[in-house]
């Protein structure tokens, strides 16, 4: 039998386990691995986890409606092609240029927010409208967005990004480039959104269960397509970001992405059944995914093994988190 | 309706008439599947417009199919090919070895394979044009040799290695010839890691952070010229300047040719892509027809190019090239994508 103080700390570990799981990863990885513990390293993490972080967001928010979205690589894909053949000047860039100069930031920001909040609607429109599941129609979005980077680009590459969106990718605000202070702006954005509005608990109601949740009065339909807007939206977002990281855009830009900030949001403890989950652990689950990639750059690990090295690590979060729902569930 | 309907027969019979008026245009020695095995990437996608050319040149129409960089793709595309009969088959295969039996299939049906490209040497083919993955690490030791000398006054320094996807055995191979030919060279520290699927964020966060780990790294050598692009993003924000860490890449790309005359790059190893499409297309009829090859020097696109007599087949290796500051505005260079313009005159 435990004390309610006791409980109430248990709780708090349980509910914070996987910041937890990084402050220690951190200190293993500082104290065992030479040139680890040292600012740029930190700050390179940070840097590293924009675009999956910026790209589990939406994700997490359609996981918590109790939906799913694997298109959110592919429309990062496209909207870092779009920005590229747009914004830059070699390659297959069109080199728009606009005056003032700084136009560029909001326009190229709007095209992209646009983009993905159109291919977001599409999805929601046919899971809520046509009663498709989630998981084949963002599939088939998975496929033909990609499709769509490879026939807009034809195979070819956009280079050397307008100065005025660069900055973004090169300037620094207390050390930290301003695209990293993007992926954390929109996570406390959405984190604020998420936890204390009538929207966020709607969403996180109707992932839980969206009958009781239409009993109650609450939209479902509607919400669930704005949940597609604003994951194909953000998503846009994170392929401006990763234009902005390489200086234009290949055809192959972000794959990979979808299934690191999968790994993300079920590490940072976002149910895929839906209905649980808290935006400030994605971010703790895409830090940890991020220092362990940065472990294995700066170790420089055998190349062969370093993808099995790191789907052993995540397996051993996802573990940690298994036991961490046993836990909670004697305490119930 | 009854309009409705005669305006779809009508546009039925259009569409008709197009396609047997094409058909009949196109009317040549006959068909050639190029198995391109990614159109991600610029290399593959000019291979495309060069075999296409090259071979139109010589009166073949070229049909391409795009594996997506998936084996299981790629095989059963081979197999939907077979029973099309097919004059002969170009094959850039995915995976070198997971290829073999739908070769030997191919070959047992009569149909000749070409391998272009991407070497494969444990079955025979018909007819073999590539650059030679392995001599682009020689060729990139050499000029890294070259570098490090001109930079630190004797062959000695740090070397970051960034190679493709490390399932890819095009990336393996650059990284075991150019390992190989830096053995003679102890002082030099090479440090190898690899840009999952052939990513370019992926070799930016490898250099972010080798940059910070080892502050004194002389040289990066990136396996593919739109990984030095992320590479040089990443450089610039740390705050180097063009030429503060040495840069060399790999395939002879356009964005490599770009940085290198906006000094980020001091060396773009070439795979001469028109030459190597060029040579399919020389040596095209006698595959074709059966005919013998006969090994020798050939001259392709004004490159001395070696054809010998393999186990696996006629092997024509085309020589890549070092670009530099000196010579990147050549037009031989494919990155500058100024294909050749002459037609290409077969082998007699």
């Amino acid at each position: 039998m435990i004390t309610p103080r006791q409980r109430a700390v248990v709780e708090f570990v349980l509910d914070n386990l996987v910041w937890f799981i990084l402050a220690f990863v951190l200190a293993i990885f500082s104290l065992a691995i030479p040139n680890f513990a040292q600012p740029g390293i930190f700050i390179n993490i940070i840097e590293q986890s924009t675009f999956v972080g910026v790209m589990a967001i939406g994700l997490a928010i359609v996981i918590i409606a109790g939906n799913m979205d694997l298109s959110v690589e592919s429309v990062a894909g496209l909207t870092a092609m779009i920005t590229g053949i747009l914004f830059c000047s070699r390659g297959i860039g069109i080199g728009l240029t606009m005056t003032p100069e700084w136009l560029v930031l909001p326009v190229s920001l709007g095209i992209a927010l646009m983009v993905g909040g159109i291919i977001g609607s599409i999805n929601g429109w046919l899971v809520v409208k046509l009663k498709m599941s989630a998981f084949i129609v963002t599939l088939a979005s998975y496929i033909w967005v990609r499709g769509m980077v490879d026939a807009i680009s034809g195979g070819r590459s956009a280079q050397d990004l307008t100065p005025a969106l660069r900055i973004m990718g090169i300037e620094t605000f207390l050390s930290i480039p301003l695209i990293a202070w993007v992926a954390i702006l929109c996570f406390v954005v959405f984190t604020f959104i998420m936890a204390k509005t009538p929207f966020g608990r709607h969403i996180t109601m109707i992932g839980g269960n969206p009958v009781a949740s239409f009993r109650a009065g609450i939209k479902v339909d509607r919400l669930i397509i704005i949940t597609f807007i604003l994951s194909g939206a953000i998503a846009g977002v994170a392929g401006w970001l990763l234009a902005i990281r390489t200086s234009g855009a290949t055809a192959n830009l972000g794959i990979g992405m979808l299934f690191r900030a999968f790994a993300a949001v079920v590490i940072g403890g976002v149910s895929l059944k839906g209905g649980i989950g808290q935006l400030p652990g994605v971010y703790a689950g895409v830090l940890l995914l991020s220092t362990i990639q940065t472990a294995m750059n700066v170790m420089a690990l055998p190349v062969h093994y370093t993808q099995m090295i790191l789907g052993a690590l995540v397996l051993a979060a996802l573990l940690l988190d298994t036991v961490k729902l046993a836990i909670r569930q004697k305490l119930a | 309706m009854k309009r409705l309907f005669s305006a779809l027969c009508g546009a039925l019979a259009m569409v008709a008439l197009v396609f047997s008026a094409s058909a009949t245009w196109a009317q040549t020695k006959g068909k050639i599947y190029y198995m391109v095995p990614t159109l991600l990437d610029e290399f593959q996608t000019e291979s495309v417009s060069a075999l296409t050319k090259f071979l139109g040149d010589v009166g073949y129409e070229t049909v391409t199919l795009n594996a997506d960089n998936k084996t299981d793709l790629q095989q059963s595309q081979m197999n939907d090919v077979i029973n099309l009969k097919p004059s002969a088959i170009i094959l850039a295969a995915v995976d070198f070895n997971a290829l073999v039996p739908s070769i030997e299939k191919a070959r047992a049906a009569g149909i000749p394979v070409m391998i272009f490209d991407r070497q494969i040497t444990t079955t025979p083919s018909d007819f073999t044009s590539v650059a030679g993955t392995v001599e682009i690490g020689y060729v990139a030791a050499g000029e890294i040799e070259r570098l490090l000398k001109e930079k630190n006054g004797s062959v000695k320094g740090k070397v970051l290695q960034v190679l493709g996807d490390p399932a890819d055995p095009y990336t393996l191979d650059i990284q075991k010839g150019f390992e190989e030919k830096m053995k003679a060279f102890p002082d030099v520290q090479i440090i190898s890691l690899p840009a999952m699927q052939w990513e370019a964020s992926n070799a930016g966060t490898i250099v972010a952070d080798q940059l910070v780990a080892n502050p004194d790294i002389d040289l990066i050598f990136v396996h593919a010229a739109h990984l030095a692009v992320a590479a040089v993003a990443s450089l610039e924000a740390k705050g180097k300047k063009p030429g503060d860490i040495l840069l060399v890449s790999s395939n002879g790309a356009p964005v490599g040719l770009d940085l290198i005359r906006k000094g980020w790059e001091q060396v773009e190893v070439e795979q001469p892509l028109y030459a190597q499409a060029a040579a399919i297309a020389m040596f095209a009829d006698k595959v074709v027809n059966k005919q013998e090859i006969k090994p020798g020097t050939y001259d392709v696109l004004g490159l001395e190019s070696i054809v010998t007599i393999e186990p696996w087949g006629a092997n024509i290796k085309i020589p890549g090239a070092a670009i530099t500051k000196d010579n990147v505005d050549e037009a031989r260079f494919w990155g500058n994508l100024k294909a050749p313009t002459d037609p290409v005159k077969p082998v007699e």
